[in-house]
């Protein structure tokens, strides 16, 4: 049973089209993430599923209750809705304790003391701020803020979280530790986390389901590693990964049934695409994708590159690779150290690349190269 | 680093420079003077010397303390004057602030009709001398009971006016309400917008309804900035001086400024300089309070957020009848008045409204001897003519010199925050606003009357107006370049530094053009209120530097209200024209200057 459907969800602020025809479906429990370059639409979906904003054009239904429609003019205010909305800024009330922002919420549906309190302190042991009950907002650091505003969010214990860019306002190694903690707060309230992000690692490493858009257009619905692996276009191919996935110009030749010469002015490779359903003709345009880890140094390797630089950071070293003018970079495991202009060999020995065309920038096939 | 290096270093940058010499300028400028008569207060005078026994000129005495705060007469001299004045100060406060917040709420959070000419011509009032509404007050309502030609309302309606409502402290704090609840909408306003929309969804999305958000979050958010605009509305309306004296003269209502006007001009200045001190004590307080009100730590804590995005509230059925309502009632306050004044400046004879009595004679006639003495029509009237160019030459003087000196210490005050210099310029920079004009006005009189240092003796000169209008109204143009330096992040001005541009070169090309509009309405607000200023220059004018309110103030005294209509209409449409033109030009606009955004 789908928990949350969107039909056909269009946002217009005057002229501008902020969200585009959106249909999605987000089923019960999930963690889906709305990823996308800043002014994409994203904040905007999450906002008119909560009912914070109203939609142009479309339904939504939220456990199968038509809580917006555009057509027969249902539009439940947010406080109707049972969700749970985190915002980027926290939203702390500065005249308020902790402790009152926290049970605000449950003094609204009318607990009695008691049990409200007891609550309170529950939310606040396990956010690990208990100690910080009786100060104000604005005496708490960034990361304890954030801690509340999560807090006041689960106090009522919706369904449904709505989270917008959460962490943005925290520092790296807060922004990590908090991270761990919304993934086991997704298991352990069972919750459906709908999560709006513009950074890529966030949405891969955190979601169940990946929502890409791009100019308010959805681009891709899927889980994060077949987005990582499967884009759908050239621009989910770019936004996902870090470092970047190598594009590389080609013109492909149809050699035989399951073999498509590629070419250009520095390499010559094989493609055997892992379904045999496409045919390419001769002097077609294409883009080839290759993740950097899919690039190998080794003795082995057919293929001559210099080293153009290598960043080592411990775990992994980044290494661009300039062949014969055409730069690419790939990822080498451990903390290996090139001389910059030495010489190595490569190959491509992974099971997946992936071919656009270079003119819709559509994925048009993922196969191996030889 | 020894003294001498540390020194040189310190004079080097020019917000040090900057600050050190507006601190013993306005030091020269505010607090000496305030020392002076408050010695002054204590000294036996010409006057005194008969009823102090015993005493020489200059010996010291509590005698005029006593005599305004603990005599038989002190009642009659300070005490109903003071009680009236609080009167007047709270009405006009809780009218403003009920009008011009719940106007802020409708245009800033519902989704009010024609929003943009609402919002305009709601700021008139403010921008219209404050005796606007008075005179149009007097016009239509006067009663025959206290004397001189019934008012437009009786010669329409056939109805007499009471004397309470005519007259008084009713009319008083209306008229003063409405000129004020511009000024209250401005910057309730500003807080309603800069209120991140966050706060407010988050309640709602916890379920609380739309009375429980305003009573338990809106609110309380909004209050201390509320209780700001509260005491900054307050001790405008106290020093308040041309409402009081047009409707509360005629039934004898006094209060401290206009009970100052009599005293300074008769035979006691020593009572007046007392009230003027009493009531910049009151001004202080009032500071002191606010800045305890800012300072608490439940204040406001911002991190970056999208709160532009606010929802705004569906008026639903109420939508029409209440934007329709609005707007009328604004264009009556705005409009209306200046309607009445084109018409009684127009007939011959008050009081009488058939055609056959409308005349041009006070607009172009050459005048005739058994009217008025013979005064010919304002626009042909040289004094009058002389008497506007001496109000555009002093208005933009002082707008220049003000603006000007705002931006420097606004640029060093921010430059150098969190020091005990920046801090002290900033709260000498800010103390003129509290001081009551027509006190500001007195003390000046009794300072530069005489040599100071290198001073000559101004009184009686142009140049006295220039310098007291300057220093009054550094205030507006302080604020709002603090306001607009804080803005600026430190980095844009270090930029230039770096590449070895110099002081002057950053301030004109990088650091003005950024925040123009702010910088200008650092200029347009003193230039309005210099315009239309009355009760700051009424006690230093002389025949010779007379301005135009002063003219029509003595108009009006003389009776020929004729002349003082047209006077006024005069005033007013310079000044909207003015504020029309420089906001069209440059972006600048009187909300900027005030605080809102």
């Amino acid at each position: 049973m789908p928990q949350i459907r969107l039909n056909n969800i269009t946002k217009r602020f005057g002229k501008a089209i902020a969200v585009d025809d959106l249909t999605i479906e987000i089923g019960d429990g999930e963690f889906v993430t709305l990823l996308g370059p800043s002014g994409c639409g994203k904040t905007t979906t999450l906002r008119m599923i909560a009912g914070l904003e109203t939609p142009t054009d479309g339904d939504i239904y939220i456990d199968d209750v038509c809580v917006f429609s555009s057509e027969k003019g249902i539009d439940i205010s947010p406080d109707k809705r049972n969700v749970g909305f985190l915002f980027q800024n926290y939203a702390l009330w500065p005249h308020m304790t902790v402790y009152k922002n926290v049970s605000f919420g449950l003094e609204n549906m009318k607990w009695d003391k008691n049990r409200i309190k007891e609550r309170v302190f529950e939310l606040l042991a396990m956010l690990r701020i208990e100690e910080y009950s009786e100060r104000y907002p604005s005496e708490l650091s960034g990361g304890q803020q954030q801690r509340v505003a999560i807090a006041r969010t689960l106090s009522t214990g919706p369904k449904i979280l709505f989270m917008d860019e959460p962490l943005s306002n925290l520092d790296a190694k807060l922004r990590m530790e908090m991270r761990t903690e919304l993934k086991r707060l997704h298991l352990e309230t069972g919750s459906t986390f709908v999560y709006v992000t513009h950074d890529q690692l966030e949405a891969m490493t955190l979601s169940t389901k990946i929502c890409l858009l791009k100019e308010g257009l959805l681009q891709q619905y899927e889980p994060p590693l077949d987005i990582y692996r499967y884009p759908a276009n050239y621009f989910v191919a770019d936004f996902v990964g870090s470092p970047n996935i190598n594009i590389i110009e080609m013109e492909g030749e149809q050699i035989n049934l399951d073999e498509i010469k590629l070419t250009n002015n520095q390499l010559s490779l094989l493609y055997t695409p892992n379904s045999s359903s496409i045919t390419i003709p001769k002097g077609k345009k294409l883009l080839l994708g290759v993740r950097p880890e899919d690039i190998e140094i080794c003795d082995e390797g057919t293929i001559e590159a210099a080293i153009y630089s290598t960043l080592p950071s411990g775990m992994e070293t980044i290494v661009k690779l300039d062949i014969a003018g055409l730069l690419v970079t790939c990822v080498v495991f451990g903390g290996v150290d090139f001389p910059i202009g030495s010489r190595v060999k490569i190959a491509f020995n992974a099971k997946n690349y992936v071919l656009f065309d270079r003119e819709s920038e559509r994925n048009i096939a993922s196969g191996t190269l030889s | 680093m020894n003294y001498r290096n540390r020194f040189k270093s310190f004079i080097k940058k020019p917000q040090n420079i900057i600050l050190v010499s507006l601190a013993f300028i306005l030091m020269y400028l505010t607090v000496i003077p305030m020392i002076t008569i408050l010695l002054d207060t204590f000294t036996v005078h010409q006057s005194e010397l008969m009823r102090v026994k015993g005493s020489q000129i200059g010996d010291f005495t509590l005698y005029h303390w006593t005599k305004v705060l603990f005599s038989s007469a002190s009642r009659k001299i300070f005490y109903e004057p003071f009680l009236n004045t609080l009167i007047v100060s709270f009405g006009t406060c809780i009218i403003a602030i009920l009008l011009g917040g719940f106007v802020a709420w409708l245009v800033t959070r519902t989704n009010l009709k024609y929003k943009g000419i609402i919002s305009t011509l709601f700021i008139f009032p403010y921008i219209m001398p404050s005796w606007t509404l008075a005179m149009f007050w007097y016009n239509f309502f006067k009663n025959p009971l206290v004397g001189g030609a019934p008012g437009i309302f009786t010669a329409l309606t056939g109805i007499e006016t009471a004397n309470w409502f005519a007259y008084g402290p009713f009319p008083i704090i209306v008229v003063l309400g409405m000129h004020y609840a511009p000024f209250a909408y401005i910057l309730i306003g500003g807080i309603l917008r800069n209120m991140d929309a966050n706060l407010e969804e988050a309640a709602q999305l916890l379920k609380a309804g739309r009375v429980k958000i305003l009573r338990k979050i809106t609110i309380p958010i909004v209050l201390p900035a509320m209780l700001s605009t509260f005491l900054l509305v307050f001790s405008s309306a106290m020093s308040a001086f041309a409402v009081p004296a047009f409707l509360g003269t005629p039934v004898r209502y006094q209060v401290l400024t206009t009970q100052m006007f009599r005293t300074l001009n008769g035979l006691n200045p020593g009572y007046g300089y007392i009230m003027a001190l009493l009531m910049i004590l009151i001004g202080v307080l009032i500071l002191g309070i606010n800045q305890r009100i800012i300072g608490k730590r439940k204040s406001f804590t911002t991190i970056t957020g999208k709160s532009s995005n606010i929802a705004l509230i569906n008026l639903r059925a109420f939508r029409l009848p209440v934007s329709i309502f609005l707007l009328i009632s604004i264009i009556l306050i705005c409009i209306v008045p200046l309607i009445t004044f084109a018409i009684e400046s127009f007939i011959m004879e008050p009081g009488n409204y058939s055609l056959s009595n409308f005349t041009t004679l006070f607009w172009v006639g050459s005048g005739s001897p058994d009217i008025a003495n013979g005064e010919p029509g304002i626009l042909r009237n040289i004094s009058i003519l002389r008497g506007l160019w001496n109000s555009v030459k002093l208005s933009v003087l002082v707008a220049f010199i003000a603006g000007s000196v705002g931006i420097l210490s606004g640029y060093a005050i921010v430059k150098k925050k969190n020091t005990k210099l920046s801090a002290l310029v900033n709260n000498l920079a800010f103390f003129p606003y509290l001081m009551p004009s027509m006190a500001f006005g007195a003390i000046y009189l009794s300072m530069f009357a005489v040599r100071r240092g290198f001073i000559p003796p101004l009184y009686g000169t142009f140049a006295l107006l220039v310098l007291v209008g300057s220093v009054k109204y550094l205030p507006f143009a302080s604020r709002a370049s603090v306001g607009a330096m804080h803005q600026l992040s430190n980095e844009i001005e270090e930029a230039g530094t770096i590449q070895g541009i110099g002081w002057w070169k950053r301030m004109l090309r990088i650091i003005i053009p950024i925040q123009k509009s702010s910088f200008i309405s650092g200029y347009l607000l003193p230039f309005i209120s210099c315009m239309r200023e009355l009760s700051l220059f009424i006690l230093l004018v002389t025949p010779s530097s007379r301005i135009l309110t002063t003219m029509l103030f003595q108009y009006n005294e003389k009776g020929w209200s004729q002349y003082a209509n047209a006077i006024n209409l005069l005033i007013v449409f310079f000044v909207v024209i003015s504020n029309y033109v420089i906001n069209k030009v440059t972006g600048a606009s009187i909300d900027k200057g005030i605080g809102g955004n």
